[in-house]
């Protein structure tokens, strides 16, 4: 049992992968929005991978352990502590029944994990407990974790002293300048050559608007072929505006002239073009990024995004840990 | 007017877009509900999720259980087994809500609008005018006069996307600009040719008509009804709002919130595809009732 002190700015109960197979009920997957980190947290502490932990965003929170336990801190640099001693990231601990661990503000990333041996054992709600806010599902309450608070915790017994081998871990420097993959498509189409050309060469910032719902970007304006410009009225007057469509988690959906990402607590369909999609594979990087952050996008094949995921999940195994 | 070979294209590497053709005719939402039921029925390897929409159907797949190429192939062979969309036949419930028509609840919502955002018509009074009725009246007897097909549950949980099955029950009107800053949950609105129950508080464009006491979905699956599926409805069912008036909807919102509400969903009927389109062709949508 963990006793929430201070919550972090929103700080929830995710799994992984998430709340599969409701979209077409209306549920997004929600889950852990750098699943990489995630995961590694996990199998440090002797957890399966997907076993609910906890997503930190931009400022962590203050926990304190009721009972003894094995922790793991991974992900955004949120400089952990441990009753006021640093508590070393990418590594298990073991905690004492009384100690309290302190996350600060993201120096480094913007999302912090922290899986604990057992993992959070609040109830599941369609075979996930991954917080979805918006419908008050999942997690504690439904909802971001708030100071007071009692966050179950299951049985299992965890390792401390193991670590993730530096070479397995998502890589956070301090540039602000993130290199994107994007598969064209499902509307790419829609968009002329000036367009895509435009897409993949200029800088796109990364807008305070953003959250796990969507990341809103700021660039130049967008240029469409006769398919957006001239079409039947019932797909609206805007060029990006379509007859309702299913979207893809991922996809950089064009609101006018604003693309937004939609990412894990996304809609599942609505009205306007998707010129690309961001593969599952670069989630990890949209996760780390912070308000005005660069976006540089490389375009690749659905064989590379295959690849891509795979390079990553080959990363999240016990053969990453030392 | 139906694609000759639906248009499939890639949404990143867990999803793909198959569309019938690109206008709003309603049969390419039954095609893509044909194809939803065919990949249930096929239980195609790597299949995660479907979800269609009005000319589309989207679909998850796990590419550790299947290969982009191999689901193109199969969404092929399962598209070229559909035939002729007038031999379609889909498993559809009948659900019937009772509905309150220019409640107190929406009025307050367009009426904040008014206030905070710009003024605005009435909304039951904007769309009478556009579409030529008479009168509120004719709004409510027009709208609560057909059956409402279930195009897709989308968007925000157990929120259902309806058009009117009778071509003389189409209303179509344009969304609010700017949106509303909020919506009252279960909250019924029209907008373009469609219907929507709001599901949740939260931002909309359609026009507000009604509202229901009938909730959508329930998460903590408490009523019976909720057992099998937290959300009431699934694409290809049918709706059909009976008015009721105030002392009613109270009356069932009060059993709904003990939990001792019979909802109203039959499930004795199939939908023939060229049945109902044999039918509407002989309809004329000016004839209104």
């Amino acid at each position: 049992m963990i006793t929430v002190v201070k919550p972090g700015l929103e700080t929830s109960v995710q799994d992984w992968p998430g709340r599969i197979g409701f979209w077409e009920q209306g549920f997004p997957p929600s889950g852990p929005f750098d699943s990489w980190s995630f995961r590694l947290a996990n199998l440090l502490v002797g957890n399966q991978p997907g076993d609910a932990g906890l997503e930190c965003q931009f400022m962590g929170p203050t926990l304190r352990f009721e009972r003894d336990a094995v922790i793991a801190v991974t992900g955004a640099d949120m400089a952990p502590t441990l009753d006021g001693g640093v508590l070393e990231m990418w590594r298990s601990h073991a905690v004492k029944a009384g100690q309290v661990l302190a996350l600060g503000p993201a120096r480094k990333g913007a999302r912090a994990y922290i899986a604990v041996a057992g993992g959070i054992d609040t109830p599941p709600v369609l075979g996930s407990r991954s917080t979805f806010h918006m419908a008050g599902i999942g997690g504690l309450d439904g909802h971001a974790i708030k100071a007071g608070q009692t966050i179950p915790v299951g049985k299992g017994k965890g390792t401390p002293g193991r670590r993730v081998k530096p070479d397995a871990r998502p890589a956070l420097g301090d540039s602000r300048t993130w290199q994107i993959e994007a598969v064209a498509g499902p509307n790419d189409d829609w968009v002329d050559e000036a367009a895509h050309e435009r897409f993949v060469s200029v800088d796109w910032k990364l807008q305070a608007r953003s959250n796990r719902t969507g990341y809103r970007l700021d660039g130049p304006e967008w240029t469409f072929t006769e398919r957006a410009t001239n079409k039947r009225p019932e797909h609206g007057e805007h060029p990006s505006n379509v007859l309702d469509h299913g979207y893809p988690v991922g996809t950089v959906n064009l609101c006018g002239q604003t693309p937004i990402i939609l990412v894990v607590d996304a809609p599942s369909t609505g009205g306007f073009i998707n010129p690309y999609t961001v593969p599952s594979g670069a989630f990890w990087k949209l996760a780390q990024a912070k308000p005005n952050d660069i976006f540089r996008f490389t375009r690749i094949s659905v064989a590379e995004a295959h690849e891509l995921r795979r390079s990553i999940d080959r990363h999240c195994t016990l053969d990453s840990l030392e | 007017m139906i694609f000759a070979e639906p248009v499939i294209r890639p949404g990143g590497d867990r999803f793909v877009l198959v569309q019938f053709g690109d206008d709003a005719a309603i049969e390419l939402n039954f095609l893509a509900l044909g194809l939803k039921a065919a990949l249930t029925a096929d239980r195609t390897t790597g299949v995660v999720d479907t979800n269609p929409s009005y000319n589309s159907l989207i679909v998850e797949y796990d590419p550790d259980l299947i290969s982009h190429d191999d689901l193109l192939v199969e969404l092929r062979k399962l598209c070229n087994a559909l035939g002729q969309v007038d031999t379609l036949v889909l498993e559809s419930r009948l659900a019937y809500l009772p509905t309150m028509y220019l409640d107190p609840w929406t009025k307050e919502a367009i009426e904040s609008y008014c206030e905070k955002v710009k003024p605005r018509e009435f909304d039951p009074d904007f769309v009478v005018r556009l579409n030529g009725l008479k009168d509120r009246r004719q709004l409510v007897r027009v709208h609560s006069g057909t059956e409402h097909w279930v195009i897709s549950v989308c968007s925000l949980p157990g929120l259902p996307l309806l058009r009117p099955l009778d071509p003389r029950s189409l209303l179509t009107s344009p969304k609010y600009d700017p949106p509303r800053l909020w919506t009252p949950p279960n909250a019924i609105c029209t907008g373009g040719m469609s219907t929507s129950v709001h599901t949740l508080r939260v931002p909309g464009g359609y026009n507000l008509i009604g509202r229901t006491p009938v909730p959508m979905w329930e998460a903590t699956q408490r009523m019976p009804i909720f057992k099998d599926s937290v959300v009431l409805l699934r694409a290809a069912d049918r709706v059909k709002f009976v008015p009721v008036d105030l002392d009613e909807y109270l009356d069932v919102e009060a059993r709904v919130k003990e939990g001792t509400y019979q909802f109203n969903v039959t499930e004795y009927q199939r939908f023939s595809v060229g049945a109902y389109r044999a039918w509407a062709a002989k309809q004329d949508p000016l004839a209104r009732f």
